[in-house]
């Protein structure tokens, strides 16, 4: 089910009206239920897989809470690691090692044996692994009491929200809240109404109307030039935020309608005045995921200069692996790496501010040299192919030929539109967070209109094609 | 769960849908009667196509249509009057709507349907482009099918006053603010002015052979709507008697199509309407007047005026021989 289609307009109504009238004790069920659902309404089977991992990371998990001895505990945590990673590698990876292997084969001249599985990938399952395992590290480390309710901890798991894209949550954060009574609280409704809004408002009317121009370029590779591709990866970059914060807004106001506090996943990375700095704002729950448990453990920083990049690479690289089974994805992790490694080893030399108008300076030029390096790997990230990919990179060379710009200038001029729209609500948010709040204004009018006016725009200037979210396929 | 703020919640959200349903009402009034009042742009001319044309001889089809057929050659040499319906972006589903809306209202003598294999291949854009019937949904109820190829709930969606006309404001704002500077078109119409390079021609080409090996790997489907569409366009014609030609324009490559893995298309169109006695089937993709001529061509997939004008006396011609 997707959040922008009736189907989830109705659903989203029927399942928050039933939690607050339900009494306290049978709410986890109710959104368990919910939310197995809202799953099913994807592939209805896979909800076994999502079962069998849930059944193994809770009784690891108590067991690992019981058990004293070190090794004992790293066994139960290596197991249950082990069977979320080994479900994430059969049904998202096991056909690309395969054909991999294949290929390997067959330049000794020998046959795969291996048949291709014909599956299809279980939606948002690199999101509910991580999260599942994110809880078992938790309680590994002492950090977090295994969980004994099982429904309760099914619903951490499965909390329909973000279960499918995220945020990916730490259970330090969710579980409890759970087990907490939410009242019905006017404040957090209305908010959570307004970010949903504004989620709608970043998918239908931006990612959607620019997916148009942008599938056309990447769809078609071989035939644009140098300009068109430079536009349409400018367009994907804008595309591909405001399609996952947009999901990203829907699923937190969504919870904090219902009293659940999400964390937050984008702080407006475009704003980024450098590499590192845009990977503390673009999908924050993975990146601090990757930093608490693959970083970290790996020696993080503390380690020697050398280990430290070679730390920082592979975080990255696993980060384009976990994207997905292709290698356009490991170029785009391994280009971020890249782009990391080489700030880090750069910093100490970057020029320093002397004065505010310097300091203004170094921050915009700081700002569109990481919009530049975030877009070129962007290119790699959306192309089908690496070959697609290398044929876009390839053509880039005509830059400065008359860009295509789409069937007619109606769908072209809505995207610059909406760019500008969208550019305009980020700069103030970002320089001036507490001016022009027109959707929370003390003034009724001013508020009220807003909101008719924001969801007028979404009708006449959306696109209501429903759509899938990007990062349902991870 | 305590009463009071549930109760202010839904007093205020009855209160903002009220505002909202208003306003909806208010923007959307607004909008209709501009649409509506448009005197040149395609939105008029898909109003003109639907509600008034009443020529002898109406040619439908894609933007290849539209930039193609010249009415007023074709009325020169045939003597008959002639609307060229055709419709950037849209396809045989569009062809079909705006067909069956048509018919009910007029019979004309001669049907000319432009269509390229490329039509009935697999490609979702061409029901999601039917959403621009729903202006005239309210009027004629036949298009509320055609809606529906874009989503089942398109005609729920109705509820606002404003979606119609989602995603046409600008082209909206242009064709009324900037009437003047809109070209017009002649009885729809729209040459287009500038011309091909053979250079581009040549880099063309090159694209096209290396996106063929890519495209070839594909297995080549034909999408069971689109001709079912297409034979209903033609059991229409059947019906009513009314000659038919049904027509590949040219194409700057020779065996475009081919290049396009839409082998199995082009055979389809030419079985079809092979069944039915009032249909002539032309095919001018191979046509060596106009493949390899950059200076007949506007862009890569439509002639510009000059090879228009040779191609439309060429259709009056066979429009003359099969009237």
């Amino acid at each position: 089910m997707l959040f922008n289609s009736i189907e989830f307009v109705i659903f989203y109504i029927v399942v928050t009206t039933l939690y607050f009238l339900v009494p306290h004790k049978i709410r986890w069920l109710i959104l368990l239920a919910a939310s197995c659902y809202f799953y099913m309404a994807f592939v209805p089977i896979y909800i076994l897989i999502l079962g069998l991992t849930i059944v193994i990371d809770y009784i690891s998990a108590i067991y690992i809470e019981n058990e004293h001895h070190p090794r004992k505990r790293k066994i139960l945590l290596g197991l249950s690691l082990a069977t979320n990673i080994g479900i994430l590698v059969i049904f998202k990876y096991f056909n690309f090692l395969n054909l991999n292997f294949g290929f390997l084969l067959q330049k000794f001249n020998y046959h795969n044996p291996i048949p291709y599985l014909r599956i299809l990938l279980p939606i948002g399952l690199s999101f509910h692994t991580f999260q599942a395992m994110s809880y078992t590290i938790e309680v590994y480390r002492g950090n977090q009491k295994a969980e004994r309710h099982f429904g309760i901890y099914s619903l951490y798991v499965m909390f329909y929200p973000q279960l499918v894209a995220g945020p990916i949550e730490r259970p330090q954060n969710v579980l409890h809240q759970f087990r907490e009574k939410h009242q019905f609280d006017l404040s957090l409704m209305q908010s959570g109404l307004k970010l949903m809004l504004w989620g709608f408002f970043k998918k239908l009317v931006v990612a959607d109307r620019l997916s148009i121009f942008v599938s056309s370029v990447f769809g078609n590779p071989d035939i644009h030039n140098g300009t068109t591709i430079v536009i349409a990866a400018f367009f994907f970059a804008i595309q591909i935020y405001c399609d996952f914060s947009g999901y990203t807004d829907i699923a937190i106001g969504c919870a904090r309608t219902m009293g659940f506090d999400l964390m937050t996943n984008f702080h407006r990375p475009y704003f980024a005045s450098n590499i590192q700095d845009f990977w503390r704002r673009w999908h924050i729950s993975l990146s601090t995921w990757f930093r608490d448990y693959l970083y970290v453990p790996l020696g993080g920083s503390k380690a020697g200069t050398g280990r430290r990049y070679l730390n920082l690479f592979i975080v990255f690289l696993v980060s384009g692996i976990w994207h997905g089974a292709n290698y356009t994805y490991i170029i785009w992790g391994a280009l971020h790496g890249l782009y990391c490694v080489g700030y880090v080893a750069l910093k100490p030399y970057l020029p320093a501010a002397k004065n505010k108008f310097t300091a203004k300076l170094l921050n915009l030029s700081g700002i569109a040299v990481t919009v530049c390096l975030v877009t070129f790997a962007w290119i790699f990230f959306r192309a089908a192919s690496l070959h697609d990919a290398f044929t876009l990179v390839r053509n880039l060379r005509s830059f400065g030929a008359a860009p295509f710009i789409g069937d007619g200038l109606n769908n072209f001029a809505q995207c610059i539109l909406a760019i500008i729209l969208l550019f305009m609500l980020e700069y103030k948010l970002e320089y001036y967070p507490g001016k022009f709040n027109f959707f929370s204004s003390p003034n009724i009018v001013v508020r009220w209109g807003t909101l008719a006016f924001t969801i007028l725009w979404i009708v006449a200037f959306g696109v209501f094609n429903g759509g899938q979210f990007i990062y349902f396929q991870f | 769960m305590k009463n009071k703020p549930v109760i202010r919640f839904f007093v205020r959200l009855a209160a903002f849908s009220v505002i909202l349903f208003a306003a909806d009402r208010l923007a959307g009034l607004a909008l209709k009667k501009i649409y509506f009042s448009q005197r040149v742009g395609q939105y008029s001319q898909t109003t003109y196509a639907l509600d008034s044309a009443k020529q002898d001889i109406l040619i439908f089809g894609s933007s290849r249509a539209a930039r193609h057929y010249s009415p007023y050659i074709i009325s020169k040499v045939s003597g008959l009057s002639c609307y060229n319906s055709g419709r950037d972006g849209l396809m045989i589903p569009y062809a079909a709507a705006v067909q069956e809306v048509s018919l009910a209202r007029h019979i004309p003598k001669m049907i000319i349907l432009d269509i390229s294999p490329r039509e009935l291949g697999i490609d979702r854009v061409k029901y999601e482009r039917l959403s621009i019937l729903l202006p005239y949904c309210a009027e004629h109820e036949q298009l509320i099918k055609y809606v529906k190829e874009v989503s089942p709930y398109e005609p729920d969606k109705l509820i606002s006053k404003t979606y119609p006309f989602n995603s046409s404001a600008f082209v909206m704002a242009c064709n009324t603010l900037l009437a003047k500077s809109v070209s017009k078109d002649e009885n729809g119409y729209l040459p287009l002015q500038n011309s091909l390079t053979k250079a581009e021609t040549d880099d063309y080409l090159k694209r096209m052979l290396a996106r063929a090996n890519s495209v070839h790997q594909k297995a080549e489907v034909a999408e069971d709507k689109a001709v079912a569409y297409f034979k209903q366009f033609l059991d229409n014609t059947a019906r009513y008697n009314i000659k038919t030609l049904v027509v590949i324009s040219p194409t700057i490559l020779k065996n475009a199509f081919y290049l396009d893995n839409k082998v199995l298309e082009r055979r389809l169109i030419e079985e079809i309407t092979g069944r039915y006695k009032n249909v002539t089937f032309l095919d001018y993709s191979k046509d060596p007047r106009f493949n390899g001529h950059p200076e007949k061509f506007a862009d890569y997939f439509h002639l510009n005026a000059e090879g228009s004008t040779e191609f439309s006396q060429l259709i009056a011609q066979n429009v003359k021989a099969n009237i």
